[in-house]
């Protein structure tokens, strides 16, 4: 579906008003079937809105995409797609998302592996992923192991390195403190690492 | 190998206790936990992977961008922000090295109409001269196509590290602030809006001189982009409305200027770290901010020099409620200009009272515009964005709270006449100023409900109608007013209403009516419960008309003097103040009481000298002051002042103005008299076009006709003098009263002209009647002169035609 929804990005059809709501809902009651139609509903804007990410050459010249799905988040509020409440559900899944558009991203540019990349970027200091790196599709298919293994720590790492987020933001929207976050995200990073160098 | 799934847990214990062991310890305490070895090393090697320092393989610090960029050495990345790189540059211009600052814009910040954009507002950024303001010097495309800015290179560091660094007091800070606000006031008189200001924007070089990067770059941001404000602007400092991505005004700036202050004096942001999610929810929610006493902690205080008890009750009155206007949730409840959250923070230092009521601000207002009479039109367009923003900030709160979706459309009304008014740097202006007046007059009734706050800014607009000579106009709305506020028994604004239609009528012409208005409304201003400032602007109006009709009574004298000590005791803003000094010397001049009017001139010239804005005020004095030493008899001493009042008027209001004609004609006068008569023909004659473009065929034209018609006799051309003698006759006849001494005048210039052509006869009756009419009007030495220069003239007609 993503090459479908992408293309149709240029004019996305508005949600019904309310739809995202009860999808968001569904989908974090454990509605499997709920994503799929959200990522149908949210992904085009958002894939439209990163677009304009891809365009800077340089890593300075990249947008925080918190900013990005700040401004998502405001146009769905404005276009009443969305209430104010669902900010959570929303967020986490525009954390999905935005690993989404970028995994599509690295794919579609077809980017070759660089020797001494940067295997895996979750860093402290550095808050968001390198989006040009074909390491992107690696880093994508541990994450869905992480998935399964600990669905909560998947969660973490996209808000926290894919949307950008402060460990304290992720934390708010976690309900959990800072300290926790920080110590998960330590463990996961060693993880991530050993997994995406073990074959 | 086994598999992590079976561990999770487990390997997670074991990870983060190898955290918080040493490394000698480590195997051992690690075992005791876990008897599996394969499990304590799958954990360790994870332990090991999280400690490996990925960022060293990351590309670090400044862009690999060297050489040249368009016809600029890069010396060194200074920095980046959010819309692109800034490199120290330099440049060999006029065989010297300049340096300069140049960002580099990022491609989605810039836009594929880039070069068109910075062309249209490049005037605009260019004209901005202010010296708090860093100036933009040039811009272009990279080889790589990359489009730069390029601004002046200032050596400084960041507002709050300067303040912190020397350990300024709250004083000392709000001085420095006070600098900040200045050049964004200045920007806002030229109507650019910053729209990103914070601390980092803000540099202080050693000196101590405030240097506001930036300013209008906020313009040039792709005005399409799917990537508003929001993302452009910091979060940190950016206005709810910024957040909530609605339309931005001034009102913005004022808000981001209040979160300036808050750190500047408490040590922290509003709301402290907060996260950019925490701020948008709190932006939705227009939530106000916290007050700002509560953000004072024992550091900051003492980064300042005082105790945290002492500090936190130094912010806890009035500058607590500076900082809460400035940074209200809705753009209406903030300050309605950045002079006004100046003014505040002025009375805060001099230990005064800030204002508090905001109906007040109406008056002030409309004074302002009084005030400028013939400043370019941008500023008027401006205030009529205040008026609108002032208007609706006298809403009560509930009806704002009710009418919500009509203050979103005032928000959009403002933001479209900005945009408007912007487009008149193009050279191609899209709305006229009475247009716009018009406009302003027919949409108010739809955002200002209450009866008496919208007579008031009716009167507001009528005043800038008048001023931008629009009269009909300004005479419509004030009769509608006067008979609202009739009606309704508001006396003030009957009183406003009347006085400053009267002042129209003289204006016009009509002196009678005039009177009776400017009469009325002086006894209505007597009553009680009328605010100063209307019965100060009562009595100029009453006195100052009649004055220069001629009738010098004492009671105008007293009502101007009162006039004068009023508008000191009770505040008035300083231009008015100084406004009405100069009607009280004015009133001495015209008594030729040059030692009593001298003094009170050059008051008022301090008073206009602090306000870049009262330029054309300013050229008045000194026009008055050359008038005065012209008078004494100085008259070489004045002609550089008459030549300073019209190079100024000049620049404030154009060569074609009245004020500047008026001071020509003075020069004129005073060349004449030193013999230079030729040299004022030249110039006289040139000012005509303009001066009869102005007055028509009124009897305003009887000044440059008279020195023009004198200028020729001095010269001997007397067939011209003639001719313009005749014209001066020709339009006083029937518009002034036979006896008025401007007939005396023109008579006594056609007589000298017929001397001098030698028509000796015809001469005769002429010399007559301007001996008759100056001797009747010799109420001062300068026309105790001209009577007897009139006698003498008649004398030596006769003694010429009794020789013959």
């Amino acid at each position: 579906m993503n090459e479908v929804s992408a293309a149709h990005g240029g004019d996305n059809p508005l949600p019904e008003p309310g739809e995202i709501t009860i999808r968001l809902h569904e989908w974090n009651e454990g509605k499997p079937a709920a994503i799929e139609r959200l990522f149908d509903l949210v992904y085009p804007h958002l894939r439209q809105i990163a677009g304009a990410l891809f365009r800077g050459e340089r890593p300075e010249n990249l947008l925080q995409p918190t900013s990005v799905v700040n401004e998502l988040f405001l146009k769905l509020i404005r276009q009443r797609s969305l209430r104010f409440e669902d900010r959570e559900h929303f967020y986490s899944l525009s954390a999905r998302l935005m690993r989404r558009v970028l995994v599509d991203h690295a794919r579609s540019e077809g980017r070759q592996k660089r020797d001494g990349g940067i295997p895996v970027p979750l860093h402290e200091e550095l808050i968001w992923i390198d989006a040009r790196h074909a390491e992107m599709m690696d880093l994508d298919r541990v994450l869905a192991e992480l998935e399964k293994l600990d669905p909560q720590k998947c969660r973490m790492v996209e808000l926290r390195f894919f949307l950008g987020f402060t460990a304290e933001e992720t934390a708010e929207l976690m309900n959990t403190s800072k300290a926790s976050v920080d110590r998960e995200l330590r463990f996961v990073r060693g993880w991530l690492y050993d997994r995406l160098h073990t074959p | 190998m086994i598999q992590d799934s079976e561990n999770w847990e487990l390997l997670q214990d074991l990870f983060h206790l190898a955290e918080v062991t040493p490394e000698e310890d480590r195997e051992r305490v690690l075992a005791e936990h876990c008897p599996d070895p394969e499990i304590r090393r799958r954990a360790l090697t994870i332990f090991l992977a999280a400690n490996i320092d990925s960022l060293e393989a990351a590309p670090k610090g400044a862009p690999a961008m060297s050489g040249k960029i368009g016809p600029y050495s890069v010396l060194k990345h200074i920095g980046t922000g959010g819309i692109g790189s800034v490199y120290l540059v330099e440049r060999m211009i006029g065989g010297a090295l300049q340096r300069s600052a140049l960002k580099v814009l990022a491609p989605h910040a810039a836009g594929p109409s880039f070069a068109e954009r910075f062309h249209r507002e490049q005037h605009i950024l260019a004209s901005l001269d202010h010296p708090n303001i860093t100036r933009m010097l040039d811009a272009g495309l990279s080889e790589s196509g990359q489009p730069y800015l390029v601004m002046e290179y200032v050596d400084g560091v960041h507002l709050d590290t300067y303040c912190d660094g020397k350990n300024l007091d709250i004083a000392e800070r709000l001085q420095i602030f006070l600098h900040v606000c200045d050049a964004v006031a200045y920007a806002h008189r030229n109507l650019v809006v910053h729209l990103d200001l914070k601390p980092s924007n803000i540099l202080v070089t050693s000196d101590g001189t405030v240097k506001l990067l930036d300013f209008g770059t906020s313009k040039l941001i792709q005005p399409d982009s799917l990537l508003t404000v929001t993302v452009m602007a910091t979060p940190a400092y950016a206005s709810p409305e910024q957040l909530r991505n609605e339309p931005v005004t001034t009102a913005c700036d004022v808000y981001e200027l209040g979160v300036i202050l808050f750190e500047m004096l408490s040590g922290r942001r509003p709301g402290g770290d907060a996260s950019v999610a925490a701020m948008i929810e709190r932006a939705v929610n227009e939530e106000e901010p916290e007050p700002l006493p509560d953000a004072v902690t024992e550091p900051a205080a003492a980064q300042r020099g005082l105790s945290e008890g002492r500090l936190r009750s130094l912010l806890s009155d009035d500058l607590a409620t500076i900082v809460a206007k400035c940074l209200s949730s809705r753009p209406k409840d903030r300050y309605s200009s950045v002079d006004s959250l100046t003014g505040d923070i002025q009375r805060f230092i001099d230990g005064r009272t800030v204002l508090a009521r905001p109906q007040t601000r109406f008056y002030k207002f409309s004074k302002f515009v009084r005030r400028n009479r013939g400043t370019v039109v941008t500023s008027l367009l401006i205030t009529v964005i205040l008026l609108a923003s002032l208007s609706y900030g006298a809403w009560r709160q509930e009806q704002a709270l009710r009418e919500g979706q009509r203050a979103l459309r005032m928000q959009n009304f403002m933001y479209r006449l900005l945009y408007l008014a912007n487009s008149n740097f193009t050279g191609k202006p899209t709305v006229t100023v009475p247009e716009f007046l018009q406009l302003g007059v027919k949409l108010l009734p739809d955002y200002i409900k209450d009866p008496a706050d919208l007579r008031k800014a009716q009167i507001s607009l009528a005043e800038s109608m008048y001023e931008n000579g629009d009269l009909d106009n300004a005479q419509k709305v004030l009769t509608q007013t006067i008979a609202s506020a009739k009606a309704a028994g508001d006396i003030e604004a009957e009183a406003e209403s009347e006085s400053t239609l009267g002042d129209l009528a003289y204006t016009q012409g009509q002196t009678d009516l005039g009177q009776t208005l400017t009469a009325h409304a002086l006894e209505l201003s007597r009553k009680p419960g009328i605010s100063p400032s209307v019965r100060v602007w009562s009595a100029v109006y009453y006195a100052g008309n009649r004055d220069r009709l001629g009738y010098l009574t004492d009671e105008n004298l007293h009502l101007l003097q009162t006039a004068a000590k009023e508008s000191r005791e009770y505040n008035l803003p300083p231009r008015e103040v100084a406004d009405t000094l100069y009607n009280l010397a004015f009133d001495f001049k015209l008594r030729e009481r040059f030692d009593e009017a001298e003094p009170v001139y050059l008051q008022a010239l301090q008073v206009y000298a602090q306000d870049p804005q009262a330029q054309c005020d300013q050229s008045a004095v000194y026009g008055e002051l050359a008038f005065i030493k012209d008078h004494r008899g100085d008259v070489q001493g004045s002609l550089p002042m008459y030549q300073r009042a019209y190079d100024g008027y000049i620049a404030c209001s154009g060569a074609e103005s009245r004020g500047a004609l008026e001071q020509l004609d003075n020069l004129s006068g005073a060349l004449i008299k030193l013999g230079r008569a030729p040299e004022a023909v030249i110039k006289l004659k040139k000012a005509m076009p303009a001066w009869r473009k102005i007055a028509g065929s009124s009897p305003s034209l009887f000044d440059p006709l008279s020195f023009l018609s004198r200028a020729y006799v001095e010269t001997g051309r007397y067939a011209e003098a003639e001719k313009v003698a005749k014209e001066m006759v020709e339009i006083e006849t029937g518009k002034v009263a036979p006896t008025d001494r401007r007939f005396g005048i023109s008579h006594y210039l056609w007589a000298r002209a017929l001397a001098g052509q030698h028509r000796y006869q015809e001469a005769l009756p002429h010399a007559g009647i301007a001996d008759k009419l100056l001797a009747l009007n010799e109420v001062s030495a300068g026309a105790k002169q001209e009577g007897s220069a009139a006698h003498q003239l008649l004398l030596d007609i006769q003694l010429k035609l009794a020789h013959k």
